[in-house]
């Protein structure tokens, strides 16, 4: 018979893959992010889940007080310089806010089921526990970024202080603006800003003919801005009008700046902060595993946080 | 002056010619050079993944398909026709079968011409047309939150606009103004609404598709794992698993392959001092290593330019390569991006843009070379990526890395008679003119674990000069 009359000479390769092992990933998801917000934060940790941010006492109007206070607003410390001879000094103290904030911990909780004959059955060559709570800890974490930046009581969003939210000159990030942003505080040690902000930065500096340096963090390299990387966070939110805010952080309770809060230590921890815990087994042989994490933020003072507000990040 | 000596007749040698020297010394010889040789800088910088298997499965979260593809046109003389088939890429007609239904609304779609500047539609007005572009390139603006407008990029040939006026309208969210001459196909909402009355099985899975629309999705499409933030109190938690795609996709390693003849008498006589056989066999692997960069970017089934997610491509603004087409693209791989790609014509192009903004882009060290670089990200030449007969090219950026969820390599070590990692070159046989054959083979592939690990930047004109 002429070759071209028979039929395959050989195996094929989908009767082969039959007997062939097949390499597999681990679930992808398009869910997890960098999440460099909680890589940079300094993490405090409470053994007792709560963090008092204790300052220097404020006068507001509802708690007046006749001493004359400082350029902050803070009860001044009084003192005496470039005197000559022998004045009388002042005596001072400096004085505490009596009525400190005081954070608790906030929480994000899953309960996670999982059916006993998937687990016991089919975890070779990986573990169908162990993926499903990396996946549901993937999306935990996501979750307290966005927390983090936009929780009414302590997202960063809402808790800058008026006198350091700006807006820019025009709509646009420019480079003007974000000079600004930096010059309202010392040591600002990173910027957050949506992708698409920081491409709309990018257009600005380019418009003017400006190429801002590029830092290298934690591996990675970044655009950054008179030094102080760019960080790209998508849980800043961008309105359906397209503005967006771009945020300034000094960090660290050395510095005064902002931190993050986790307990010391969770039962059943899991990371830090994040505890997985087995619930119960119940009649239908599924078992339930409770995934919490904890966490707040604080801003030690004021200062420490800036917003630039409204940025348009479509034009 | 000089005087020369009677012996000396005009024309006679008086020592050694080099001609006759060169017959008692040694040439210094080259190995076999080739201009086919580039530097592969993709097949350096993938991370490799070992297949044991043959086939790699990409398992990913359950995702409900929220993208939507191109739509390709048949042009007969002026006249463009949408193909029916195709008209399933709009994401309500997705899977919907009925051919007859799709060669109808086909036939109702019309013709329209439209000049660079021309309002195609407006934004705030009811959506009351589908709008097919056959070819030009379509801006789309919108009104910001202070009354400026809002640049909220290009469309081009293939794409479409108002597929929610299939799903019951609303109004229009942009302003779309024709940036080049551009052919349109319309649909009308009258059109639309005949055809309808007349089809319940077109009716019938418009109305699936609105129903399937309350399934809770994250961000990103993919089924929404439940979990409760920042309660107090004591809320019932939801429950919660993470569902996987069922039928995840499977890449089985392509293959390159050769047949390297060499006559025994060249391989046992003339090996001093080039082995014969290991020239052959260089060049022969240097051809199929272009071929494997070749493939990587340019397969139809795991090239990176075709494998790329139609929601992570993205036209020029322009058209030449500008700093913000760039940054762009960097927004769609905004996760650890590790390089972009592209054609040595477009990284000129690019630099071109640059220079005419006053722009000097600094360039970054890998693996101790210097190359440009955008934002901190290196820019790599690759001569594969195609150039169309428009001097067209495009733009790859991706990150890679399989504990990034990146674009990564796939190879299989260990393979029988292996001489360089998953190529092996094997001994076939003599025939009877004595010429010895060896089979040079090539096992590779690309995966692109999610989506968003890789972008392109189409339509990029590096011939553009103004």
């Amino acid at each position: 018979m002429p070759p071209e009359l028979e039929g395959p000479l050989s195996l094929g390769t989908p009767a082969a893959r039959t007997l062939a092992t097949t390499t597999k990933t681990a679930p992808q998801t398009l869910e997890s992010s960098p999440r460099w917000l909680l890589r940079a934060l300094p993490w405090v940790e409470l053994p007792a889940g709560s963090y008092r941010v204790n300052r220097r006492l404020t006068p507001t109007p509802e708690r007046p007080d006749p001493r004359p206070v400082n350029r902050r607003g803070e009860v001044a410390i009084e003192l005496a310089s470039g005197h000559r001879g022998e004045p009388e000094l002042p005596g001072t103290f400096p004085d505490y806010d009596p009525d400190p904030r005081e954070y608790e911990l906030s929480v994000s909780q899953a309960v996670l089921r999982i059916h006993t004959r998937v687990a016991d059955l089919f975890s070779e060559p990986m573990d169908q526990t162990r993926e499903q709570i990396r996946l549901t800890v993937e999306a935990i974490r996501e979750a307290q970024e966005r927390e983090l930046i936009g929780n009414p009581g302590f997202g960063l969003l809402r808790n800058a202080h008026p006198a350091q939210r700006l807006t820019p000159r025009s709509g646009p990030p420019a480079p003007a603006d974000l000079d600004n942003l930096l010059t309202r505080r010392r040591k600002t040690r990173y910027l957050l800003a949506h992708p698409l902000a920081i491409a709309a930065f990018g257009r600005q500096c380019s418009a003017a003919g400006v190429y801002p340096d590029s830092v290298e963090v934690d591996g990675s390299r970044m655009t950054a801005w008179r030094g102080v990387p760019i960080l790209p966070c998508d849980k800043i939110p961008v309105s359906r009008s397209g503005t967006s805010a771009i945020l300034a952080l000094r960090v660290g309770e050395e510095d005064q700046g902002v931190v993050g809060l986790r307990p010391a230590e969770v039962p059943d921890e899991h990371l830090p902060g994040l505890s997985v815990r087995v619930m119960g087994l119940d009649e239908r042989g599924i078992t339930t595993y409770l995934v919490s994490a904890y966490y707040s933020a604080a801003v030690l003072v004021p200062d420490a946080l800036g917003v630039l507000d409204d940025v348009e990040v479509y034009r | 002056m000089t005087e020369t000596t009677d012996s000396a007749v005009p024309g006679q040698q008086l020592s050694l010619s080099t001609d006759a020297a060169r017959n008692l010394a040694t040439t210094t010889k080259t190995a076999p050079q080739m201009q086919e040789i580039t530097s592969r800088w993709l097949l350096k910088l993938l991370p490799w993944v070992q297949t044991s298997g043959g086939v790699f499965r990409v398992n990913r979260r359950l995702t409900y398909t929220l993208g939507d593809g191109r739509i390709t046109f048949s042009t007969t003389g002026a006249e463009v026709r949408v193909v029916p088939a195709e008209l399933c890429e709009l994401p309500m007609l997705r899977g919907f079968g009925d051919i007859e239904v799709l060669e109808a609304l086909a036939y109702r779609f019309a013709q329209r011409e439209v000049e660079p500047g021309d309002e195609i539609v407006r934004e705030g007005e009811p959506v009351d047309q589908l709008v097919l572009i056959a070819h030009g390139r379509i801006g789309r603006a919108a009104q910001g939150a202070y009354g400026d407008e809002q640049n909220l990029g290009v469309l081009a040939d293939g794409d479409h606009l108002g597929a929610s006026m299939l799903a019951g309208g609303g109004a229009w969210e942009y302003t779309a103004r024709a940036r080049t001459s551009a052919t349109l196909l319309t649909l009308s909402r009258e059109d639309f609404q005949a055809l309808l009355d007349r089809s319940p099985s077109l009716r019938e899975h418009l109305e699936a598709w609105q129903d399937s629309g309350g399934r809770a999705a994250n961000d990103h499409g993919e089924a929404a794992i439940e979990m409760s933030s920042g309660h107090s109190g004591e809320p019932t938690l939801p429950g919660t698993f993470v569902d996987y795609e069922l039928s995840p996709r499977e890449y089985e390693l392509a293959v390159a392959q050769t047949v390297l003849r060499v006559h025994s008498r060249v391989s046992d006589l003339y090996n001093q001092p080039m082995n014969q056989l290991e020239q052959q066999l260089r060049l022969t692997i240097e051809a199929l290593r272009e071929r494997q960069e070749h493939d990587l970017i340019n397969s139809p089934d795991f090239g990176l330019l075709h494998n790329a997610d139609f929601s992570q491509r993205i036209r020029t603004r322009t058209g030449p390569p500008t700093p913000d087409d760039l940054d762009d693209l960097l927004v769609k791989v905004w996760k650890e991006p590790a390089f972009f790609l592209a054609h040595p014509q477009a990284i000129a192009a690019f630099g071109r843009e640059c220079s005419k903004r006053g722009l000097y882009p600094q360039s970054t060290e890998v693996n101790g070379h210097r190359v440009p670089a955008w934002r901190g990200v290196p820019i790599f030449p690759c001569n594969k990526i195609p150039v169309s007969g428009q001097r067209m090219s495009s733009i790859l950026l991706m990150r890679t890395g399989q504990e990034n969820q990146g674009v990564v390599g796939l190879h299989q070590t260990g393979i029988p008679d292996e001489y360089q990692p998953s190529l092996s070159v094997r001994f076939m046989n003599i025939n009877e003119k004595a010429v010895i054959s060896y089979l040079v083979s090539a096992y590779y592939s690309a995966a692109v674990l999610v989506p968003d690990a890789l972008a392109v930047l189409e339509d990029v004109e590096i011939g553009r000069e103004d």
